[in-house]
């Protein structure tokens, strides 16, 4: 397992470099640039900016510098359009807020997702059942950008119930909109999938065995069952997180925040060339990280997979 | 008194706005280290007579009549009072090995788990007694292979390891469902000689559902033919082999080019199987009948006789 980790991680290094490659070309094509204007700069003046954020060399010149600056220094160079600011400066600050909510918005993902859908296989075809869901596929049909606005509307505006947005040091209140509106469709998917494949464990031949065991009930659902029921859900997790690290982009500029996403965007405006392959580093570090844990708990409960690992 | 006795045993199952009847009006016992056996085309009921035992039939079934066991009614019972038997007097090893071990847990949790909830035993002496019964059950190695997962094992390791759990705690019962019809020939052959030595270790009852009757020859003193749900004959084995007193049973001999040809299968009679949408009238195997007359669609025949019970109204000098 330790093995798998380690070969695991290598893979991420070429992984980045040919993303850190795609991405500074590709976002050299768009026309403009950091420094261009309406009124434009008098030449001197911008050739002056140009050579203080290296822009005047040959472009090979300046990735292997940015490169050379990541690998000796961690250092992912100055914002082009925040004055005094280094994108580091700004990873160290909207970092841990949009980490924060994400991963209250992942445990409430888990945590109510899955035992939503083990109580409605337990009960399966009652009325808790089918209003289970129902529940889930309206749910299913809100995704972040929609219950954003109709939850302020609804808890701020009308109810006045919590704040519309701003983080304040991370309170609660400010966590559990943005956490709940990035992560209900997701839950309600959660619920879905885990009632299917929990229903389908429970009537498979190895349960069958269990019961001829003369086991309780619950020690059958919790110890044969859980383990094999949580299997596609952990599957459909994957690209459930990627989804969620776009979406934390809009709740980042919907709720301010103060997330990296504003930033992301505000540097996808400004041509902000440092700011935005910084920021993309770290999204895919992020998806990748988590892709790995997701791939270890699978492993872990499936002992056909870690016997290939 | 019988350790098991059968009376009058009714299954049906609700599909949408029918009933499948699979089972009719059965009835037999099983003694103290006895083993029957009970043979029949797929589809005849037997697995579901089992199921029944474990009261572990589908939820759309029902069941009535009685299942004796000790003198106690297991179709009355509740879950938790069948689970107080399950596993401790009635164990039951299920015809396919490769699905019934839970393939995420390992051997000595699966096979410890049992007397842990029976017996009570710390974890310690359920992986002492997992240790024994792997040994009883001959696997090679046992000691290590004890945190094995179920995929590191052949298929006719795992029935092994599925007899060893259903042996465990020393049933007074095991109903063996087509222990090894999911096997290769030789490997079935070494699963019944294993069989056979517990059996006589413990003295344990067994009722062996087959379609094989090589395996009954060499296995079990008495034997069960049942046909539609219904119990077609009943006799001790060799009577039965060497004179097979209803139409049905002789089809089935006929077929059987040499009972110990241990692949013979009961397949081979002409005529499809009976329409179980109604509980039956008449004789359930009268269509596919030889020897069939008119008096056979009439009306339903009693299982008659003592030694040799046959349910056919013809005497047996007639039959072809
Ligand atoms: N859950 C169920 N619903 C409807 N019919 C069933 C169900 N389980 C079994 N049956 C029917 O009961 C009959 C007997 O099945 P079974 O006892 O499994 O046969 P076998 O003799 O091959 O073991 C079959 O016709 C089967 O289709
Ligand atoms: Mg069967």
């Amino acid at each position: 397992m330790l093995n798998y980790t380690l070969r695991r991680l290598l893979t991420v290094v070429p992984t980045l470099l040919v993303l850190i490659v795609f991405s500074f070309y590709l976002m050299r094509l768009a026309p403009g640039g950091p420094f261009t204007s309406e009124r434009p700069l008098p030449p001197a003046v911008m050739a002056n900016v140009l050579e203080r954020y290296g822009l005047d060399e040959p472009l090979h010149v300046q990735l292997f510098t940015y490169i050379k600056n990541i690998v000796l220094h961690f250092d992912f160079g100055p914002s082009f359009s925040q004055k005094d600011r280094d994108v580091n400066d700004v990873i160290a600050q909207g970092f841990p807020v949009t980490l924060t909510y994400g991963f209250w918005s992942a445990v409430f993902v888990l945590a109510c997702g899955i035992p939503l859908g083990i109580i409605a296989a337990l009960r399966h075809n009652s009325f808790w059942d089918y209003s289970m869901t129902g529940l889930a596929i309206f749910s299913q049909i809100f995704p972040n950008f929609v219950l954003a606005p109709i939850m302020v509307l609804l808890f701020t505006l009308s109810w006045g119930l919590l704040p519309g947005g701003g983080w304040n040091g991370g309170q609660w209140e400010y966590i559990i909109m943005p956490a709940v509106a990035l992560g209900t469709s997701y839950m309600a998917g959660v619920a879905r999938l885990t009632r299917g494949s929990f229903l389908e464990v429970m009537s498979s031949p190895f349960i069958r065995t269990a019961r001829a065991k003369g086991l309780p009930e619950r020690t059958i659902i919790i110890r044969h069952a859980l383990k094999p029921a949580l299997l596609p859900t952990l599957t459909y997790m994957g690209p459930v997180f990627v989804y969620m690290i776009t979406g934390s982009v809009f709740i980042d500029v919907f709720f301010s925040t103060g997330g990296i996403g504003q930033d992301f965007i505000d540097g996808a405006y400004s041509r902000d060339y440092s700011m935005l392959l910084g920021l993309t580093i770290l999204y895919s570090l992020l998806t990748f990280t988590l892709n790995l844990l997701l791939d270890l708990a699978y492993a872990w409960i499936d002992p056909k997979v870690r016997s290939k690992l | 008194m019988s350790l098991l006795s059968i009376r009058n045993l009714n299954i049906r199952f609700r599909t949408g706005d029918d009933y499948v009847h699979a089972v009719n009006d059965v009835s037999f016992d099983i003694a103290k280290g006895q083993k029957l056996a009970v043979v029949g085309e797929s589809g005849s009921g037997k697995s579901q007579i089992a199921m029944a035992i474990m009261g572990l039939l589908a939820p759309n079934a029902e069941a009535s009549g009685e299942v004796l066991y000790e003198g106690q009614n297991l179709l009355a019972l509740s879950q938790s009072q069948l689970n107080r038997i399950r596993a401790r007097d009635i164990s039951i090893i299920f015809q396919d090995p490769m699905s019934s071990l839970n393939p995420y847990m390992r051997i000595e949790r699966q096979l410890g788990e049992v007397v842990v909830q029976h017996e009570g035993l710390s974890r310690r002496d359920a992986r002492k007694r997992a240790l024994e019964v792997m040994e009883a059950v001959q696997i090679p190695d046992a000691r290590n292979r004890l945190t094995a997962y179920p995929h590191e094992f052949s298929g006719g390791m795992r029935q092994r390891i599925v007899i060893a759990m259903a042996l465990i705690c020393k049933p007074k019962l095991i109903l063996a469902d087509e222990p090894t019809t999911a096997l290769d020939v030789t490997v079935q052959a070494q699963i019944m000689t294993l069989l056979d030595d517990i059996q006589r270790d413990l003295n344990t009852a067994v009722m062996l559902i087959t379609h094989d009757l090589g395996v009954v020859a060499g296995f079990c003193e008495d034997t069960l033919v049942l046909y539609g749900g219904r119990v077609m004959e009943e006799a001790p084995t060799l009577d039965l082999f060497d004179g097979p007193g209803h139409p049905y049973t002789r089809g089935l001999l006929r077929a059987v080019p040499n009972i110990s040809d241990a692949t013979a299968t009961l397949a081979a009679i002409p005529g499809s199987p009976p329409n179980q949408t109604r509980p039956p009238v008449a004789c359930p195997f009268a269509p596919r009948c030889v020897d069939v007359r008119d008096a056979c669609l009439e009306a339903l025949p009693d299982l008659t006789g003592s030694r040799q019970k046959r349910a056919c109204i013809r005497p047996v000098e007639e039959l072809t």
